[in-house]
Formats: C-alpha cells, sequence, structure tokens
C-alpha cells in the first residue's frame, strides 16, 4: 500500500475531561464543544492536528452531555474522517443496568476494549480536548520510538496555573506534573501539585503501543483502578519505560471561564493566531454563511471576526463568532460574543462573554471586568 | 428511478470579455461576492428548488471548475442517484467532437438524460447572478400544459433590441422570437433559463442535429424549429435580481450591488435561500488597531490593517498598514502592502500590490473604467495601474501601465 507505514497510530480523544472545570460553558454541551477562536469548537484542534499528522482512525469516547458534540462532528467529514476503516468512531456510554457511567479513563476505555482489541495500528495515542493547540504528533510518535519508551507523555514547561491551584478537590479533576531527568525519562508523577514556580505540566497526551494499553486497562480493570496515571502509570514507573516530550509550540488550555475569556483576548494578537493556526489547517464544521458586512458608520477595531456577522455599531478588543450582528450605535468593548449573538441597537457591552444566540436588548447596559468577566448563557435574553 | 426534473448547466463558456480573469478559469467559476463562485448562484438555486440532479457542461478551461465542483458535497449534490455531475465532450463510437453550440452540448448527453429518465429537462446557465426558485418556474410550466417555457426579464424598451425577445400574447403564450431586432416587439428578454418536457427537447435536438446547416443554438435554432411547429410555448416572467456578469464592468458593478442589498435586490443573506459554495476554511478575519473599515464585506482569513471602504474582500486577503482600498473587489490570497491605493477595481486571487503603488483612480465625471489586475500578477513597488488598464503580466516597481 502506497504511504503505508508500519508505525501508525490510532487515537482516543476524551471530550468530558475537566468538564467541571467551567460549568457555566458546558451546561448544555461538554468541553470538547466549547466554542473557540471565532468559528471553532476546542476538539477541532486536536482533532484536526491528529488527521494533519495522518491519524484516521479516532475514537472519541463521550460520558454526557454530548449532543452539542455529535451535533458538530457529524460523520467526520471536516476532517476528512469519513472513511471506510477507521475514521472517527463516536463512542456513547453503553447502557447496561450493570455497567454505570464510568469514571476516569480506565473504565473509559474498558468500555472499548473489544473494539481496542480489533484495531491494525500498532500505536495508540490519547488526548483531552481542554487545550487548543497544533500538536506535532508525528515528531511525538517519532521521539517515543525513538526513545524506545513504553510510554510517552506530553507536557509543557509553565507556572501550575492558577484555576488549578484552587481546584476543589471534591470535585475529582486532576492534573498531573512530572519529574523527569536529563533523558527526559519520567521519575515522578505529582498529582495536583501545589508548587510554586515553572513545573512539567502533563498536557494529559500520551501515546503507547496498543497492546500494551490492552493489557494495562484490563489488568487495571479487574483491580477497579480508576485513573490512568495517577493508579497505572505512577505505580510502575520503576518497571514501565515512561518518557516525556516538551511542547514547546503556542497552546491555549481552558480551565475556567477567566482562562477561556482570556485565551480568546491572546487571539487578537496576529503572532498568536498565525502560531495556534499553523502549520498545519484547523478544520472545523461548514455553516455556509455569507462574508461579514460592515455598515457605513461602524467602527471595528483589534477584533477576530467569523463570517456571516453583521456590523452597524462600534467593536472593539473583541472575538465575534458566526452570525453575530451587533446593531446602530451599539458599543461592544472586550467581549467574546458566540454564535448569533445579537446586540441590538445602543447596547452596551463590556468585558461579557455571551454563549450562543444570546440577545442583549436595546440600550441596555451590561458591564464585567477583566478578571470577572459577564457571562450570559444561551438563548437568553437580556 | 424517474426524476421529475433535472437540470443541464451550461458553463461551457469561454467569458472572452472578461478577459484576464477568464484565462486560466472558465466564466463560472469566476470568484463572486466575497467567497463565492459564479456557478453558485444556479446550483444553489437547484438544491434549494428542490432539483437533485444536475449535468454541468464543461469544455473551456475546465480545471479549477472541475476541483471546486468535486463531488458537489459543499451544495448537497453528492447524491446515491443524481448528484452533480460535469461533463466534458468525450469520444464515441462515432467519433469525438467538441460541443458546437449550446443544442449540440445537451445533444451529446442525451443519454446522461436518459439514464435519469426525467418528465421535465431545465437549461440553465453558468454565467448569471439570479436568485430563483425554479419549483415555481416549473409550476408554471405544467399550469400552461406548456412543452417549452422561458424565462423572461422585462427590460427597458430603450435597450430590449440587445436582447433576445420573447413576443407573448396575454396568456403569456409566445407567438414570435426575435433575436436582437432593430424594432423589438416586445420588451420580454430571455434569461437563457429553459424547461422543456424531456421527450420534446430530445425529438428537437436529434432533428437539429441532422440539420448540416444549423449551429445547434437553443436560441438560434431549437427555439425558432419549436415557433415553426406551433409548440406550446409560454414565457415566464421573473422580476428578482438577475444579471449576466459578461463583462468587467458588470462584475465589478454587481459585486458592488452585493454591498447594497437594501437597494439593489441582490441579498445573499438571505435566510431562506442559501448561496453555498466551498469554503477556505480559514479563521475568522482580523480587524487591527488602525484599521477602518466603512460599508465592506469581509471574508474568513483577512486581515485589515489599513483603510478599506465600499468594497469586498474575499478569503485571506492581507490590507496592510496606511494602505487605501475603495470601491474594489479583491479576490482571495492577494495582499495590498503599506501605502498601496486600490481603487475602483477588480484584483484577481493571488495578486501582490507592492508598496506605495497605485491601481485604478476613483472615477471623475464620466470617466468610468474599472482597472483589472489578473491573478498572480505582482505590481511593483510604487508602479502605476491606470483607471482603465487590464494587467495580465507582472508590473516593474515604479511603471506605470495605462
Amino acid at each position: 500500500m502506497v504511504n503505508y507505514n508500519a508505525d501508525s497510530a490510532m487515537g482516543i480523544l476524551f471530550p468530558n475531561s475537566y468538564d467541571s472545570l467551567v460549568p457555566e460553558l458546558v451546561s448544555e454541551r461538554l468541553m470538547a464543544s466549547i466554542p473557540f477562536a471565532s468559528r471553532y469548537r476546542l476538539i477541532d484542534f486536536m482533532l484536526s492536528s491528529m488527521v494533519n499528522c495522518g491519524i484516521d482512525n479516532i475514537s472519541v469516547i463521550v460520558k454526557r452531555n454530548y449532543h452539542s458534540l455529535m451535533d458538530h462532528l457529524g460523520a467526520g467529514r471536516e476532517w476528512d474522517l469519513t472513511r471506510k476503516n477507521g475514521g472517527l468512531n463516536i463512542i456513547p456510554p453503553f447502557a447496561q443496568k450493570t455497567v454505570n457511567i464510568y469514571n476516569g479513563r480506565v473504565e473509559a476505555i474498558a468500555s472499548i476494549l473489544d473494539y481496542l482489541n480489533r484495531q491494525k495500528e500498532k500505536y495508540v495515542i490519547m488526548a483531552d480536548t481542554n487545550v487548543a493547540v497544533n500538536f506535532d504528533f508525528t515528531a511525538f510518535l517519532q521521539k517515543h520510538i525513538d526513545s524506545g519508551a513504553d510510554i510517552t507523555i506530553a507536557y509543557t514547561k509553565e507556572e501550575v496555573p492558577k484555576a488549578f491551584i484552587d481546584i476543589d478537590m471534591t470535585k475529582k479533576d486532576l492534573y498531573y506534573t512530572l519529574d523527569i531527568n536529563e533523558d527526559d525519562k519520567v521519575q515522578k508523577i505529582i498529582v495536583n501539585n501545589k508548587d510554586k514556580g515553572e513545573q512539567n505540566m502533563s498536557m494529559n497526551i500520551y501515546v503507547m503501543e496498543r497492546k500494551l494499553l490492552l493489557d494495562q486497562i484490563r489488568e487495571a480493570y479487574v483491580n477497579g483502578l480508576t485513573y490512568f496515571e495517577r493508579d497505572i502509570v505512577s505505580p510502575q514507573l520503576d518497571k514501565l519505560n515512561v518518557r516525556a516530550y516538551q511542547h514547546t509550540g503556542y497552546y491555549a488550555r481552558i480551565l475556567d471561564v477567566k482562562s477561556y475569556f482570556a485565551e480568546n483576548m491572546k487571539l487578537l494578537k496576529e503572532e498568536n493566531v498565525n502560531a495556534l493556526f499553523s502549520p498545519s489547517t484547523i478544520y472545523t464544521k461548514i455553516r455556509d454563511d455569507n462574508p461579514t458586512r460592515y455598515a457605513t458608520g461602524s467602527h471595528a477595531k483589534n477584533a477576530m471576526v467569523a463570517d456571516g456577522c453583521v456590523i452597524e455599531g462600534e467593536v472593539e478588543n473583541s472575538v465575534l463568532f458566526r452570525g453575530v450582528k451587533i446593531g446602530k450605535g451599539a458599543k461592544v468593548r472586550n467581549c467574546v460574543l458566540m454564535q448569533d449573538t445579537v446586540i441590538e441597537t445602543g447596547a452596551t457591552v463590556e468585558y461579557t462573554i455571551t454563549d450562543k444566540n444570546v440577545t442583549v436588548s436595546s440600550y441596555k447596559e451590561l458591564k464585567g471586568t477583566e478578571s470577572f468577566p459577564v457571562f450570559v448563557e444561551k438563548r437568553k435574553t437580556v | 428511478m424517474a426524476k421529475e426534473m433535472i437540470a443541464m448547466l451550461l458553463a461551457g463558456g469561454q467569458g472572452s470579455r472578461l478577459y484576464t480573469l477568464t484565462q486560466k478559469l472558465a466564466k463560472p467559476a469566476v470568484p463572486f461576492g466575497g467567497k463565492y463562485r459564479i456557478i453558485d448562484f444556479p446550483l444553489s438555486n437547484c438544491v434549494n428548488s428542490g432539483i437533485d440532479t444536475v449535468g454541468i457542461l464543461t469544455q473551456y478551461q475546465p480545471l479549477v471548475l472541475n476541483e471546486y465542483i468535486g463531488n458537489g458535497q459543499p451544495w448537497d449534490l453528492d447524491r446515491l442517484h443524481g448528484g452533480v455531475h460535469v461533463l466534458p465532450p468525450y469520444q464515441q463510437a462515432s467519433g469525438s467532437d467538441w460541443y458546437k453550440g449550446t443544442a449540440n452540448a445537451i445533444y451529446q448527453n442525451i443519454n446522461f438524460i436518459e439514464r435519469y429518465d426525467p418528465k421535465y429537462v431545465i437549461i440553465l446557465s453558468g454565467d448569471q447572478i439570479c436568485k430563483q426558485d425554479y419549483s415555481d418556474f416549473l409550476k408554471f410550466h405544467k399550469e400552461k400544459g406548456a412543452e417549452f417555457s422561458v424565462a423572461v426579464m422585462e427590460v427597458p424598451w430603450e435597450e430590449a433590441s440587445r436582447f433576445g425577445l420573447m413576443v407573448s400574447d396575454e396568456n403569456d403564450k409566445i407567438t414570435e422570437f426575435q433575436e436582437k431586432p432593430k424594432e423589438p416587439k416586445s420588451n420580454l428578454a430571455s434569461m437563457g433559463i429553459y424547461i422543456f418536457n424531456w421527450d420534446i427537447l430530445k425529438k428537437y435536438l436529434i432533428e437539429d442535429e441532422k440539420d448540416p446547416e444549423s449551429e445547434n443554438d437553443f436560441g438560434n435554432n431549437i427555439i425558432p424549429n419549436l415557433l415553426r411547429d406551433k409548440r406550446q410555448m409560454y414565457a415566464y416572467r421573473f422580476d428578482g435580481y438577475w444579471k449576466d456578469v459578461g463583462t468587467i464592468s458588470s462584475l465589478w458593478e454587481a459585486n458592488m450591488e452585493v454591498l447594497d442589498p437594501e437597494n439593489s435586490g441582490i441579498n445573499i443573506f438571505d435566510d431562506n435561500w442559501h448561496i453555498y459554495s466551498r469554503n477556505s476554511g480559514m479563521t475568522g478575519h482580523r480587524v487591527g488597531e488602525e484599521a477602518e473599515l466603512d460599508n465592506c464585506m469581509i471574508t474568513d482569513g483577512c486581515s485589515i490593517e489599513g483603510k478599506v471602504k465600499h468594497s469586498i474582500l474575499f478569503a485571506g486577503v492581507k490590507v496592510e498598514k496606511g494602505a487605501e482600498i475603495e470601491d474594489a473587489v479583491i479576490m482571495g490570497g492577494s495582499v495590498i502592502k503599506e501605502g498601496a491605493k486600490v481603487k475602483h477595481c477588480i484584483i484577481a486571487e493571488n495578486v501582490v500590490i507592492e508598496k506605495d503603488a497605485v491601481v485604478g483612480v476613483m472615477p471623475e465625471g464620466d470617466e468610468k473604467g474599472v482597472a483589472t489586475v489578473g491573478s498572480g500578477v505582482v505590481v511593483g513597488e510604487g508602479a502605476i495601474v491606470g483607471p482603465k488598464a487590464m494587467v495580465s503580466e507582472d508590473v516593474k516597481g515604479g511603471d506605470k501601465v495605462w
């Protein structure tokens, strides 16, 4: 076969990971389908990165609130994942009396063991979807193979984000930092590290042989273990060769509403847009919007605007998703306005995030602050 | 499975009056209105009217068009039975021929049409900007018990002699056809959109092919023959927006009319009549700190730092600081560098207008030339392209082209 690669990998995405950190944004969706960067959903980044690196067999293990994601992904055509073999495979919980909706990756993967067993790819790459990144899975996989590792974990060097430090432990969303030696070998995995200063933050992107994953999950499931990192990898660091791979490129990690707002705002800088959207294209669902129209008397400055908008008022320092309408005399500053938001005549909106189909009525004022942006729920009229 | 009506779209036109814009692509593939190509209009009309089988007859420079149409998915025309098919001339047992005329193009594809066993065939033209519900047209055709119907537009009497005219009675029955007559008897201009009963069309195509004198053209041969035989022929009046964008100035004008949907009648922002197109897949456009936007349309992937007034920018256009754009149509991927002035013109795809270059000027008095820069051209630093100039090759820095 042309282009056949014996070292091929399949992908597994966990679209519900870290849902509980952004309750406002996921009231009717999940992490993966949160709109981001004017016309994308968070999952577009991982999905496109994988596709662009030749991974064309991707399973998305969904847990709850997945209607919006299924609507977004469809048959996977926009990502070129409508394939006879492999392609996109969305796996909802298999409703059985005896099986509860899974907690943690072990149960999630255990629910597709048979499927996993039947696949042909030698490697499996697993990732969460709360990071918008143009990730080089080719280099990642190559490093894994060259280093002879059993498992490779991608990480970034950064301080532990404040949202993680403040995390409510009862919500069980764990994050991991890595102690690594000069050979990039992982010495220790620290759960919910509160240390100050630069840490090796795990991106929760893993690669390993499919067979090893199968064996580990079978054993862990029998022993009632929950978390892949805490319960499988961490205790076996002496047995397994676990390596780390540093991602040095651009990424946007969504941890709470504040970081969601800030990461959108960062994309108003051209160098950040260029960094996130290169080298390869990020694909998303097509909506067939017309071009955006700026009427006479409109003012726009420092904004990222998708197709399908009609701007009659003023826009500054804002990210506008598809189909947003800004009426005459309306002022929009420092806002993230999701799909089909309507800001009516004369309204003033500052430091605000509006979810889909929100309407801000004429001459209303809505003002948040940089540290506490106002959030307006889906379909609400203010 | 028989189809009620299928569409045959004539897309072989060279569009020679668009000159440099159609050097490398067929007229129906010419970009229009920010993110469309001309052919998106008839294709979207088909889908919105419930027609799911379309044959596209290509001949001249089909590469861009073929790739653009692909499997027809953007128009929802990737169907198990039917869908969109690109039909170039092909070799047959009896030899091979280019499409000699519009009627011959359909004649050579009789087999294609027969596969769907349609009752009616609508003949469309791939070089018009028009939003039309063909199901209304078909309803009219059936109600009149017609064998042939033609969509017509009322045109001003003083311009009537530029068109093919249908003379009809009070019942809209066609009694006479005048091709660009000196003394028009009617002001109903043919839009080149026909509905035929397939059995009638087939009969006349075969007959026409046997006539060695024939030009194999609908207007010149088929319609006169139908009249001769006193067939049931009706004129369907259409009063929406319709524009043949066959010349640089009409193409420019139609683009400008898109900017003024309230008055021009061409509204591409209509949620009930989507115009579909193959999308660029680029990220949302960027408006910089010093950008000034006034009455314009901007598409995904653009980056604007300069001034843009009353213009249409296609996907991925870059406008650098201090650049000024007015009354311009700028197609995908073009770059307007610092300090350049681009006015009253059409800039094709992937053009670079270097620093401080000037293309076109705003018209004064009766001067109405539209400057045109062909695709991939580089207009050098400080170069000047005059108001009526047509540029197909690179212009060196500092040069003047009039």
